[in-house]
């Protein structure tokens, strides 16, 4: 390493001009000779044809396959699956891997014009798993890899920020800490890096200072996850062969910090409302985890179409491209350094229960998805919250607010407001509907919980307790409305609004939306229709055999059993339970009474195409 | 001690019976169950189809009796920093259950309604990852208080559940899922020490 520290003080002239220097400077030859092109364990990633998944894990595969997209991506190469086969098998690495490892560097210095280790502008990477299937219990990513005091003072000069060098030091050292040394520890902010790494040190082991120590103890710790308890389990489940082993892949970071430079996120459609028009969000100088951190508030993306138009619309042409060829909606996240975009990650965007049903039938009308591919796309649980109670239209209008807080589980609930879980218990069993008001809640309010139709609380947050149990119960929840704001309620009639955390005096309209009055879902219930293999009406045949399984509740399994071929089976539970409509037709059942109709309709659908299903 | 214990595990369990509570402060049933008997032959604890809930005195009194049972936790130096450790990761763990429960959906946080099945797994993952660092702990914690191991070997339990695809196990309120355990281990650490719940 001393050596090689020595060749990097080059003169800045030449590291700046000579883009090919990193093939050509390094003298302690014998590990150096090494050419990327006869690599036995590594490849580069990018041009030329898609390598094996197999060979590369999931990760690689998709920045080499946006990479022969014509996408841009930052540099990156990725150690085989045949490395960590062979680690797991000898307990070694490869002998050449230090040196295949070393030419890969090379090679990510001379793409991106920066040194490794090494100022005056320092090459830190990111280090991932990636096994060919998705699997739990693999290591998660290190960031920032290769920022030691050296690079860090050269990373701060270079982006005029020595605060922004300072934290991304921290950050490494955290996450080196937790995810390669499994060391829980705390870094405070305001620490040096010396007292940072004797914190982690005085755990079991230290953070090595080198660039290239750092990447050995990362990749090695890749290799060893691979036979972490969840991934060793999860094989076992799936029946996935334990030797396989999983690729390691190194990545060139790049920096949304600098001039003509920022980072954010692209939906190539809106994924709240289904828009179909593209959504982002952008940030003008600052790291993706500015964003994420809640530090700054991004822009939306004509931000960056006035700042960089060509930016903005390479970005919106590799969204159009990436939705096609994937036939789903995109969500990108991209950085922009130097007025050039990098896409970082692209991936199926998730999507709210409204967008779901509107994306699924958009794409059908554009004909890029068939209808059965967006019946897969949308699940009964979706619909069952787009069909739940919701305040009426224009119902809010001239009500008065008693109270407003954060929105932290949606719905809508009425009823008497009761300031004591026993309260409330006893008050639910005399068929009272009560809103549970607590300044905070622990789990002595359970009960409590259960009982009422909403709960609220004057302390506390998105995760606090009230807000965590009150989603696992599915009740409405408005949390932090204030010190003492409940209190003075007691006794009141309320409306809860889960949706948008406001609390109504006295009893507003609640509406059931109904599934025959929207459009989308209409076609939604055409085509389900089409491809269910069982009736799903709202009133029986006439001469129908039913089985009510409201009357069976507890002993449905019993029921099925017994079920005449051709029968009718009616129940809410059909409508609430996806398996239930699935034994209803392995059980012969001919036709499902229920309401709403399209949840149990689409379950039916889905039966009927099992290979639509993820 | 032994009553004691058993008013504890009514403490944390709520309305619970004699098994539950065996369990959790790991004495057998039918010792549980006559303790129980005595608990609510002397009004400590009221009985209903049998399930037993703390009276509102006995609560107080227990609460009373926390820092002279606990003494010697509470001066073990290993001990307390075992909990401060808890503490620290417990921040991390209510993080993961609100991004369990919710998901970010275009920079807005909407109610994740378990449609997204490789949004879930990840969570699921890193809810593993967070265990095995969260185990360390344990193992600390359970070296003061022995029976506190039942919470390890259960949140154990329970993620593996959670992995194995029965994801109620994560955090439905109503079973002994990973949240309801930890909620729980976290209620019984603070009575240990005698502090609050902050939120």
């Amino acid at each position: 390493m001393g050596q090689r520290r020595e060749d990097r003080k080059l003169p800045h002239a030449l590291v700046r001009t000579s883009r090919g220097f990193a093939a050509h400077r390094r003298p302690d030859a014998g590990r150096m000779t090494m050419s990327i092109d006869t690599a036995q364990w590594l490849l580069t990633l990018g041009g030329g044809a898609l390598p094996d998944r197999n060979l590369i894990g999931g990760k690689a595969w998709s920045i080499a396959r946006m990479s022969g997209l014509g996408l841009h991506v930052p540099p990156a190469f990725v150690i085989t699956t045949r490395a960590c086969a062979h680690y797991l098998a000898e307990g070694s690495e490869p002998e050449s891997l230090a040196a295949e490892i070393d030419a890969g560097v090379a090679w990510l210095e001379q793409q991106t014009g920066r040194l490794f280790g090494a100022g005056p502008s320092p090459l830190l990477v990111s280090v991932r798993s990636g096994a060919p299937v998705s699997m739990p219990g693999m290591m998660d990513t290190v960031l920032n890899l290769g920022i030691n005091e050296e690079t860090e003072a050269a990373l701060g000069t270079e982006c005029g920020d020595a605060a922004f060098a300072r934290d991304t030091h921290r950050r490494f050292l955290d996450l080196y800490a937790q995810i390669v040394l499994k060391t829980e520890i705390d870094l405070a902010r305001d620490e040096t890096p010396a007292a940072w790494r004797d914190a982690i040190a005085s755990q079991g082991s230290a953070v090595p200072v080198g660039a290239r120590e750092q990447l050995a103890g990362a990749v090695r710790a890749v290799f060893e996850s691979w036979n972490s308890r969840r991934a060793r389990r999860y094989r076992e489940h799936n029946n996935i062969a334990h030797d396989i082993g999983t690729a390691v892949t190194v990545q060139a970071m790049v920096f949304g910090n600098m001039e003509r430079s920022g980072t954010g996120v692209l939906f190539s459609r809106n994924p709240l409302t289904g828009d179909p028009a593209p959504y982002g969000e952008y940030l003008g100088c600052a790291q993706g985890e500015d964003i994420v951190s809640g530090k700054h508030t991004p822009m939306p993306l004509d931000a960056l179409r006035e700042a960089l138009p060509d930016v903005h619309d390479a970005l919106l042409a590799a969204a159009s491209l990436l939705e096609k060829e994937d036939g789903d909606v995109q969500d990108i996240e991209f950085t922009v350094e130097r007025g050039k975009l990098y896409l970082l990650q692209a991936r199926a965007a998730k999507r709210a229960p409204l967008a779901a049903v509107r994306i699924a039938v958009d794409m059908v009308r554009e004909g890029i998805i068939s209808q059965a591919e967006a019946i897969g796309r949308v699940s009964p649980e979706q619909i069952r919250i787009l069909l739940s109670p919701q305040l009426a239209d224009g119902a809010a209008v001239g009500a008065r607010v008693l109270a407003q807080g954060e929105a932290a589980s949606p719905g809508v609930g009425v009823g008497l407001i009761v300031m004591d879980s026993d309260h409330a218990e006893a008050a639910a069993r005399e068929g009272t509907s009560v809103i549970l008001a607590r300044e905070t809640t622990s789990p002595n309010d359970l009960h409590g919980m259960i009982a009422a139709r909403a709960i609220l609380t004057e302390q506390g947050g998105s995760t606090s307790h009230a807000a965590v149990v009150g989603r696992a119960l599915g009740r409405p929840c408005v949390v932090g409305c204030g010190v003492g704001s409940l209190h003075g309620l007691e006794g009141q009639i309320v409306t809860v609004v889960g949706q948008t955390g406001t609390v109504y005096a006295g009893e507003l309209p609640v509406v059931m939306p109904r599934e025959e009055e929207n459009e989308t879902l209409r076609l939604l219930s055409d085509w389900s229709r089409q491809l269910a293999r069982i009736a799903v009406v709202a009133e029986a045949r006439a001469d129908a055999h039913i089985v009510d399984f409201d009357d069976v509740v507890g002993e449905e399994q019993g029921a099925f059993a017994v079920l005449p071929h051709g029968a009718t089976v009616k129940g809410a539970l059909f409508a609430n339970d996806e398996t239930a409509v699935r034994e209803a037709i392995a059980a012969g059942a001919a036709e499902i009474v229920t309401s709403p109709l399209l949840p149990a309709l689409l379950a039916a659908a889905q039966a009927s195409t099992p290979d639509q299903k993820e | 001690m032994t009553m004691h214990l058993v008013l504890h595990g009514l403490a944390i369990k709520k309305h619970a019976d004699a098994g539950d509570i065996a369990g959790l402060i790991g004495m057998p049933v039918d010792a549980a169950a006559r303790q129980l008997e005595e608990a609510a032959a002397s009004g400590r604890a009221v009985e209903a189809n049998g399930k037993y809930l703390l009276s509102p005195l006995a609560r107080i009194a227990l609460e009373s009796d926390y820092s002279r049972q606990y003494a010697d936790a509470r001066t073990d130096a290993e001990f307390m920093a075992a909990y401060e450790a808890f503490e620290r990761i417990n921040v991390q763990l209510k993080t993961l259950i609100t991004e369990w429960q919710t998901m970010d959906v275009g920079g807005q946080r909407v109610a994740n309604d378990h449609s997204n099945k490789s949004h879930d797994e990840k969570i699921i993952d890193r809810l593993g990852d967070l265990h095995e660092r969260a185990d360390a702990i344990f193992a600390r914690l359970v070296k003061a208080v022995a029976r506190l191991s039942y919470y390890r070997t259960h949140l154990l339990a329970a993620l593996e559940k959670a992995e194995d695809g029965a994801i109620a196990w994560v955090s439905d309120a109503k079973i002994e899922s990973y949240h309801t355990l930890w909620f729980e281990l976290h209620e019984d650490l603070l009575r240990i020490v005698g502090r609050t719940r902050e939120e």
